[in-house]
C-alpha cells in the first residue's frame, strides 16, 4: 500500500520532468526539469522499491542504488551546466 | 504494476526522442543522463517486481559506469572538444 502510494507519487513526478525536459527551450531550463524528474521521481521510486522489498538483501542494494543517485546527479547536473556555461559565455544564439 | 514499467517507457522514449532532437551537444548529453537514469530505475522496477534478484548486481555497475561516461563527457566538453 504504501510502496504503491511512493511509486505512483514519482511516477508523477518523473512524468511531470519528462514534459518540462521535452517542452523547455534552452540547456539551464532542461537541467532544472531534468534535476526535479530524477532527483524528486526516481528517488521516490527506489524508495517505494525499497518499502516493497522488504527486510530482505535486496533492501541493502536498492539502498546503495539510492545513495549513488542522489549523489551522482547533482555533480551531474553541475558538471553540464558549467560545460554550457564556459563554453557559451555571454553569446545569446542559444535561446531561440 | 505494469502501467508502471509502460509510463516509466514512455519516458525512456520522450527522452530517447530528446536525444536525437537536441540543437546543442549540452542537451543531448542531459538526454543521455535522464535516459540512463531511467533504464537503472526500470531495471531495478524489474528485479524487484518480476524477482529476478540477479538484475540488481547488474543495476549498481550500469549506474556506476553511466555517472563515469556522462562526467568524462561533460569535462571533454567543458575543454573544448569538438568546438576548437
Amino acid at each position: 500500500m504504501i510502496s504503491n502510494v511512493l511509486i505512483g507519487i514519482g511516477l508523477f513526478f518523473v512524468v511531470i520532468g519528462t514534459i518540462g525536459i521535452l517542452r523547455f527551450r534552452d540547456v539551464y531550463s532542461r537541467l532544472q526539469a531534468s534535476g526535479v524528474s530524477d532527483n524528486a521521481g526516481l528517488g521516490l521510486i527506489l524508495i517505494g522499491l525499497i518499502v516493497r522489498s522488504g527486510f530482505s538483501s535486496d533492501d541493502l542494494k536498492l539502498w546503495l542504488l539510492l545513495f549513488l543517485l542522489l549523489l551522482t546527479n547533482p555533480i551531474i547536473t553541475h558538471s553540464i551546466a558549467k560545460s554550457a556555461f564556459v563554453m557559451r559565455h555571454g553569446r545569446e544564439d542559444d535561446v531561440k | 504494476m505494469l502501467i508502471v514499467e509502460s509510463l516509466l517507457l514512455l519516458s525512456l522514449i520522450a527522452v530517447l526522442y530528446l536525444l536525437v532532437r537536441g540543437p546543442h551537444a549540452w542537451d543531448r548529453l542531459l538526454a543521455y543522463n535522464a535516459a540512463s537514469n531511467r533504464i537503472f530505475v526500470l531495471l531495478a522496477l524489474i528485479a524487484v517486481i518480476d524477482g529476478r534478484h540477479s538484475y540488481l548486481d547488474a543495476t549498481i555497475v550500469y549506474a556506476a559506469l553511466s555517472f563515469l561516461g556522462v562526467i568524462i563527457l561533460a569535462r571533454f566538453m567543458e575543454r573544448g572538444g569538438g568546438h576548437r
